[in-house]
């Protein structure tokens, strides 16, 4: 009975939250739509992406995930993904100043032999790269970069920022990891959670030389 | 430098491209059963220009939408209420052959479905859209769909107007100028489903054979493959390619049914069930619970024959896969249990918005008749068989017809039994099989077993052999041969459907491929006309004129 109640409690609140969320993107298309309009709507879109994750995790415990592998275009769902990413639109706000995030297409390799198609389930892997971003985008200074990098059977996705670097938040981090709690600890369970759907992925956090670099393995199901 | 010139040229082909989608020219169809929102997502739509955006808030209701006007976008929820999912309704549109070709059909599901929806392997829409989408997602996803249904357009509108022929004249002109080898397997997707439309196994062996080369292990070329070998009569290997895309995707519902007929042809009812039944498991609807309630009553495992007649009814009910046949199942089932009183109860009670004319009528008063029969109520199931004979009156329908024989032979009129029984063989058509089976079974079951040669054959079975002869041959571009057994059949009924229809098909294809010699012209066109005749304005007919007339001018 709790768990009929409580699923249903979720489902009311997801669809409440994808309402309101609707209603202020609708509303923020005004020009003259106040500061707090924004940033209602932001808050809106913190909180449904962190019920998605939690959801999208505690499905993958339940049951596991199933994804749908579809042929995807490499370089065209990078830009897709950056140019629809809500994180990427509301970072500016964020921080007293303007952080970019940028589809790095000098970096992106696609492989010769898959024509620069991989084989994944793009909602799925859109769901964990977003929240890659958000992560990205707070610890940015100023920029962020995404890009591909394919090789044989194995789809890689990379999201470098230009913060302080792990360096500095490397034991933090860690801890985070750990704990699905925090928003960023959840984010990346959901990021590992998506690529082991896809076979045997890795997701990766490391310092590198000016920034924080995350990486995401896919292997691609044939 | 170069890469630098490279990234200019992809923004500016993005920029070109998208200036082919122009909103305010598309309509679309929102279909969700929570009002807020679809009112949300047509704002949306709404927003990106579009001005032409209908909603409706369930499947019924979509489906006159869907009829009377051909939407450029149907977005479609997958929680449509608590019977009947966008699944189920997708999976009707496509079996019914309701949603145009040109519609790009998109699914919009929360995560907690999802699993579902990578099960529907068969059934799949354009797109899935995870829930929410913001509006710049849903802009990107739209524009890309629209892009690819603008490239394939020209094979679209020809598959629309069910000019078959024209579409696959239209996708070999694609494939010349496609971009890219995803737009390629796109054509060669459509140009194969032409073929299997115009019965053209040859041919569409080739197009699979060339997908291959494009992308190897695809699941939907290995089907087809599959699906063609079983069609040519080659059962090992379509087994073999059926249980290689199984042993990959566990849950490939149409493997499975394609393995549970590769079992029934070789007589392996109790395999084909099992097969059946999994699939059912994996995906539910009302039409895969009806195949294995089938399969188990022609087994004589009444348990489950009951219990999933009652999952298909539970599962349809109020909905448009609703079948009032499914409380005639029930109930014969609980007839042959032994069970009447339920019997009288599912039919009198439950099915009783079903009303008790017409061919529904008659079915139903056969089956009550036998439960009343059974109760020892011989005077009311004399006049309940009476009242069906004469509803029956003069018309044919096996199905009817088979319920009603049934009944005689158990109330004990064997000469009308044996009458409406083999009456029902011999106009069963394209469900032969399936009759046959079950008359074969009423026969046993009421102690006629000697008698299931005589009422089964009179002639229909060479009949069926020669047609079943013919389509390999023809298959096989062996058409001397295949017409000598055409001609043979027609001699047994010369207005025999099938069998003019095959013998229309085999000459079409014959000229196809041999060129117009004047007595296959000749031929060609008396078929035509006889069937002309026979069922006028017929779509099958229409499209070999069509092809006919293609093959002439061309």
């Amino acid at each position: 009975m709790q768990k009929i109640l409580s699923a249903l409690v979720i489902h009311d609140i997801k669809n409440a939250l994808a309402l309101l969320e609707i209603d202020l993107e609708q509303l923020n298309h005004h020009k003259d739509v106040p500061p707090e309009g924004r940033r209602a709507y932001r808050r809106c879109i913190e909180l449904k992406n962190r019920l998605i994750s939690f959801l999208t995790l505690y499905k993958y415990d339940q049951s596991g995930l199933q994804p749908l592998v579809v042929e995807v275009e490499l370089a065209e769902f990078v830009e897709d993904l950056v140019r629809n990413s809500q994180s990427a639109m509301m970072a500016e706000s964020h921080h007293g100043h303007q952080i970019v995030v940028h589809a790095d297409n000098e970096r992106m390799k696609p492989d010769s032999a898959a024509g620069g198609f991989g084989m994944f389930d793009e909602n799925l892997v859109e769901l964990a790269l977003e929240s890659a971003l958000n992560n990205a985008v707070r610890y940015a200074h100023c920029r962020v970069d995404v890009w591909f990098e394919q090789e044989a059977d194995e789809v890689v996705f990379r999201v470098l920022d230009d913060g302080a670097g792990v360096g500095v938040v490397d034991e933090l981090m860690q801890r985070k990891i750990a704990e699905k709690s925090s928003s960023t600890g959840l984010g990346l369970a959901l990021c590992k959670a998506v690529s082991e759907a896809h076979g045997c992925g890795t997701v990766q956090l490391e310092s590198v030389t000016g920034g924080t670099l995350f990486t995401m393995r896919l292997r691609s199901v044939a | 430098m170069a890469n630098a010139t490279l990234q200019c040229t992809t923004f500016f082909g993005k920029l070109i491209e998208n200036e082919y989608v122009h909103f305010n020219k598309l309509s679309a169809l929102v279909i969700d059963d929570i009002s807020a929102m679809r009112h949300a997502v047509r704002s949306q739509l709404q927003s990106l220009g579009m001005n032409k955006v209908s909603v409706a808030s369930n499947a019924k209701d979509a489906l006159e939408l869907i009829k009377s006007t051909a939407f450029d976008v149907i977005m479609c929820d997958y929680n449509l209420n608590s019977t009947s999912s966008g699944q189920h309704f997708l999976e009707y549109l496509r079996n019914e052959n309701i949603l145009n070709a040109t519609s790009v059909f998109v699914m919009l599901t929360a995560e907690a479905e999802y699993s579902f929806v990578a099960n529907a392997v068969e059934y799949i829409p354009d797109d899935y859209l995870l829930k929410p989408c913001s509006e710049s997602k849903l802009r990107s996803r739209l524009e890309r769909l629209i892009d690819r249904r603008a490239f394939l357009m020209p094979v679209l509108k020809a598959l629309d107007a069910r000019h078959y022929d024209v579409a696959v004249a239209e996708c070999n002109k694609l494939l010349d100028i496609a971009p890219d080898d995803r737009r390629r397997m796109d054509v060669l997707r459509r140009k194969s489903d032409a073929q299997l439309a115009l019965g053209d196994h040859s041919s569409v062996l080739e197009t699979y054979a060339h997908a291959a080369t494009v992308r190897g292990d695809v699941p939907w070329v290995m089907m087809g493959l599959a699906r063609t070998h079983y069609a040519l009569g080659e059962f090992t290997q379509a087994a073999e390619m059926a249980n290689e895309l199984v042993g990959k995707n566990k849950s490939y519902v149409a493997a499975y049914e394609l393995l549970a007929r590769i079992r029934l042809e070789a007589n392996d009812d109790e395999g084909a069930f099992e097969l059946l039944n999994r699939s059912s498991v994996i995906l539910p609807s009302a039409k895969r619970f009806r195949s294995v309630a089938q399969a188990a009553f022609l087994l004589g495992k009444l348990e489950e024959a009951k219990s999933n007649t009652e999952a298909a009814i539970q599962l349809s009910n109020g909905s448009m896969v609703e079948k009032p046949d499914d409380y005639l199942s029930l109930a014969q089932t609980q007839v042959d249990m032994g069970d009447h009183m339920t019997a009288i109860e599912t039919l009198e009670k439950s099915a009783r918005k079903h009303g008790d004319v017409g061919l529904f009528g008659v079915a139903k008063g056969a089956i009550l008749a036998q439960a009343y029969f059974d109760s020892g109520d011989h005077g009311k199931a004399r006049k309940l068989m009476e009242r069906s004979v004469s509803l029956l009156a003069n018309r044919t329908d096996s199905v009817a017809m088979t319920a009603l024989g049934k009944a005689a032979l158990k109330t004990g009129d064997v000469v009308l039994g044996m009458k409406l029984l083999t009456q029902a063989v011999q106009t069963s058509g394209q469900d032969e099989r399936i009759i046959a089976r079950h008359v074969k079974k009423s026969m046993i079951d009421t102690g006629h077993a000697d008698k299931v040669e005589d009422v089964i054959d009179g002639g229909r079975k060479r009949i069926l052999q020669l047609v079943d002869d013919a389509t390999k041959l023809m298959r096989t571009a062996h058409f001397t041969e295949a017409n000598q057994k055409v001609n043979e059949a027609l001699g047994i009924h010369e207005e025999n459907l099938e069998v003019l229809m095959t013998a229309a098909q085999l000459h079409l294809l014959w000229l196809k491929h041999e060129g117009m010699e004047a007595r296959v012209v000749q031929r060609a066109k008396t078929y035509l006309s006889t069937l002309d005749k026979l069922v006028p304005n017929n779509q099958k007919v229409m499209n070999f004129y069509r092809f006919f007339n293609d093959i002439v001018s061309s």
